[in-house]
């Protein structure tokens, strides 16, 4: 158990916390074809990223892509199927229960701040209550929740601890909602669509909210969004997810500005830009629905430049360019080195399998 | 007429629950031609307000609003939480539900040209609920943010459709009102399996595309959408929107597009107008509002979306909160936030005035004409294609 306090001696650049081959498959049943019929749906497969001090992570693709499901297995509230998590330098054992010591290190913030705050108590209950959980003392417990209000740029926080959520702005509570993670001093920070229920003109004020903490206190942030114009303006890696899986993956926001993967390039495409007045009514992909192939590349339905090899065999991570990665036959040609074997075809996923 | 039918019509248009279901006497005749007197012109509201709550108690939520729409034109409304883009939709459709009050004005409606030739012009404010019976679903339908609580969760898809063209349209006959279901999915890019299913079997997507084929059944000739994209990823939402665009083309409907997303309304819309606290503070073509906006809050809205091109700059935003309606500031609502704030926004409302150039308009002391005020460069512009984010400070520690 540590102690609340400061802790200014994080360097900038350590690793906080690892992913490592993390997996999580769900089984559900198929409507209709009796009760044994099963589907594997395989929500995140095999994602692994490293979340250091002082750095953001962006996690961009659309509903589906499990990366919320990746969101609640990094913070240990869905538990993987495989895969490991590593928390400064020693791994967390996968059958261990999730432990208050590594609640207090990781922390999320969700998508909706009227639906993760307690309507009914004032924002002191709110602050105050993770404080003495995790071993405040109950002298102190008022003035570190006042920082933590300070931190987010709530000020005076005298003015809000009275407060009840309905009296707030959803801009202001996702600002406490944030303070309430941070107030027990974790590294690192997990933030599942923070600003995508925010008014637009405040957007703006949280992500340079996170941003900020990632530069003065060395937090380190996963940030998990849809929108790719954000993970532009706040990352320093930016993973894009599709179907479970990395699909990109590049240091900077390279793939922003030189997609390398079809699916990157429908993200980019589909963001309104009003600078490029012919957008409207392109032609987007093939099939927007998301539609997961069981078997070779899982975009493949969906991808204009699909070939026969992506329809039978899944693509592994390609090297395209300094520190960025993408998974798509199209880059198997040019000269470079694979940097992982594509995994062999496990039987049964994705199949129906009668037990 | 069963309580079912009572039921879908509400989840779409609220067609109002009180009046009687079996009571239908307007006949529905084809009037998507359009005609003189009102012209062009579809929908001409004037001074129009909207009260939550009584007395003194009330709050005013849409402050004198003038607007005006022709046909197969788009426009957008684009605004915060609580700047009133919903209820002004709401108000002037009277879907407005307890405590929400029409405090004043007039909203004309054209149905186009009558028999004897002349326009037939309805007043959707002081109408009677038979009356607006006939306008709903028929002339103008509604597509709400929320597929998923508007859509009937224990009802089929092919009901929700069949309970529509049955009430409407009792001329059909159930081929034909089958027909016509499988032809409305086929617009919307659906398979005609979708009529078996219940809405939670679709995606959001889908749902949504299901709510919009809903709202053409029975060819309106103005379809409001309020926020109908807001819930969805971006994706999802460039699919809707490029179904929207190529269907609006096809059938010349007239449409208002309700979103926070100005972005977005820039592409879509032909006429943008932008809402703060209940009020409209500017009005102009789409590509004028973004190439040279002229009030400090669509300025700032416009800076608020973090571009996907050039160098990484710190943005800034809008500083603060929106507006409490309960307690707006004292003179123009947008001051506490301005940066160009002068000592007279703190003391005098602007009203939205017509500046020269193509009828746009805005409300904002900075164009008031005072030769003592400076417009700032950035609200002056006037070349066309010309916007570039505002710079600000680099942080170098973005890259």
């Amino acid at each position: 158990m540590t102690d609340v306090t400061q802790r200014s001696d994080v360097i900038a650049g350590t690793v906080q916390l690892q992913a490592r081959h993390l997996t999580r498959h769900f089984t559900t049943r198929i409507p209709g074809r009796g009760f044994n019929a099963k589907h594997i749906v395989r929500a995140v497969d095999d994602v692994s990223l490293d979340l250091v001090a002082g750095e953001v992570v962006a996690v961009v693709g659309e509903s589906g892509s499990g990366k919320s499901v990746l969101a609640r297995m990094l913070a240990r509230i869905i538990r993987p199927t495989s895969g490991d998590l590593i928390l400064h330098g020693s791994e967390i054992p996968r059958k261990a229960k999730r432990s208050l010591s590594y609640a207090s290190e990781v922390q999320l913030v969700l998508q909706d701040p009227f639906a993760s705050m307690n309507p009914v108590h004032k924002m002191r209950h709110n602050l105050v209550r993770p404080l003495m959980i995790h071993g405040a003392k109950r002298e102190n417990v008022e003035a570190l929740a006042e920082a933590a209000l300070t931190r987010v740029s709530l000020e005076p926080p005298s003015r809000f601890l009275d407060r009840y959520p309905h009296e707030l702005s959803g801009g202001q509570l996702q600002r406490v909602s944030i303070a309430r993670a941070l107030c027990i001093e974790p590294r690192v920070l997990l933030a599942d669509e923070p600003i995508s229920m925010l008014d637009v003109s405040v957007r703006l004020g949280v992500l340079n909210l996170l941003r900020g903490l990632c530069d003065d206190d060395h937090l380190a942030i996963l940030y998990i969004t849809h929108d790719i114009a954000s993970a532009r303006y706040i990352a320093d890696e930016v993973v894009v997810m599709y179907a479970g899986q990395v699909v990109e993956h590049s240091r900077g926001t390279v793939l922003v500005d030189e997609p390398t993967h079809p699916y990157t390039q429908l993200l980019i495409a589909s963001v309104p830009d009003p600078a490029d007045p012919t957008s409207v009514g392109a032609p987007t992909a093939e099939q927007a629905q998301m539609v997961i192939a069981e078997k070779g590349c899982r975009f493949s339905p969906r991808c204009p430049f699909v070939m026969d090899r992506c329809r039978v065999e899944e693509p592994p991570q390609f090297v395209v360019g300094e520190n960025h990665t993408s998974r798509c036959w199209l880059h198997a040609d040019k000269p470079q080195f694979e940097v992982e074997v594509a995994l062999p075809q496990r039987r049964g996923e994705g199949e129906i399998t009668k037990t | 007429m069963s309580t079912e039918s009572i039921e879908a019509s509400d989840v779409v248009t609220s067609a109002s629950a009180t009046s009687d279901v079996s009571v239908e006497t307007t006949p529905h005749t084809d009037q998507r031609t359009g005609g003189p007197a009102m012209g062009q012109r579809i929908l001409d509201i004037r001074n129009f307000s909207v009260d939550y709550g009584w007395g003194e108690s009330a709050v005013r939520a849409v402050n004198s609003v003038d607007l005006h729409l022709d046909r197969s034109k788009v426009l957008g409304i684009a605004g915060e939480s609580g700047s009133g883009k919903s209820t002004l939709v709401y108000g002037f459709t009277r879907l407005l539900r307890a405590p929400g009050v029409i405090s004043g004005g007039e909203a004309l409606f054209n149905r186009g040209p009558s028999e004897d030739g002349t326009d037939d012009i309805i007043d959707l404010v002081t109408a009677s609920e038979k009356e607006l019976r006939s306008v709903r679903w028929s002339n103008i339908s509604v597509v709400l943010q929320s597929a998923l609580s508007a859509l009937n969760p224990v009802v089929r898809i092919g009901k929700q459709f069949e309970q529509v063209l049955k009430t409407h349209r009792h001329e059909m006959s159930r081929a034909d009102r089958h027909a016509r279901q499988v032809e409305l999915l086929a617009l919307v890019g659906l398979n005609e399996d979708r009529l078996r299913r219940y809405p939670h079997e679709l995606s959001g997507g889908q749902r949504q595309r299901v709510m919009i084929a809903l709202a053409l059944a029975l060819d309106p000739q103005l379809v409001i959408m309020d926020e109908p994209t807001t819930a969805l990823d971006v994706v999802t939402q460039r699919e809707i929107i490029s179904k929207l665009y190529e269907l609006r083309s096809r059938f010349g409907f007239a449409m208002i597009f309700i979103t926070h997303d100005l972005s977005l309304l820039v592409e879509l819309a032909d006429e943008i107008v932008v809402m703060y606290g209940g009020e409209m503070v500017e009005r102009a073509s789409a590509q004028a509002l973004y190439d040279t906006p002229r009030h400090p809050y669509t300025l700032g809205l416009l800076n608020s979306f973090p571009p996907m091109h050039g160098v990484r700059t710190e943005l800034t935003g809008i500083p603060g909160s929106p507006p409490d309606l309960t307690a707006l500031p004292t003179g123009c609502n947008f001051h506490p936030r301005c940066p160009y704030a002068m000592d007279r926004c703190l003391q005098e409302s602007p009203t939205l005035v017509e500046l020269g150039d193509d009828g746009r308009s805005v409300a904002c002391w900075l164009h008031s004409g005072d030769p003592g005020v400076v417009v700032p460069v950035e609200l002056s512009r006037t070349g066309m294609g010309t916007r570039e984010p505002a710079p600000l400070p680099v942080k170098e520690a973005l890259s």
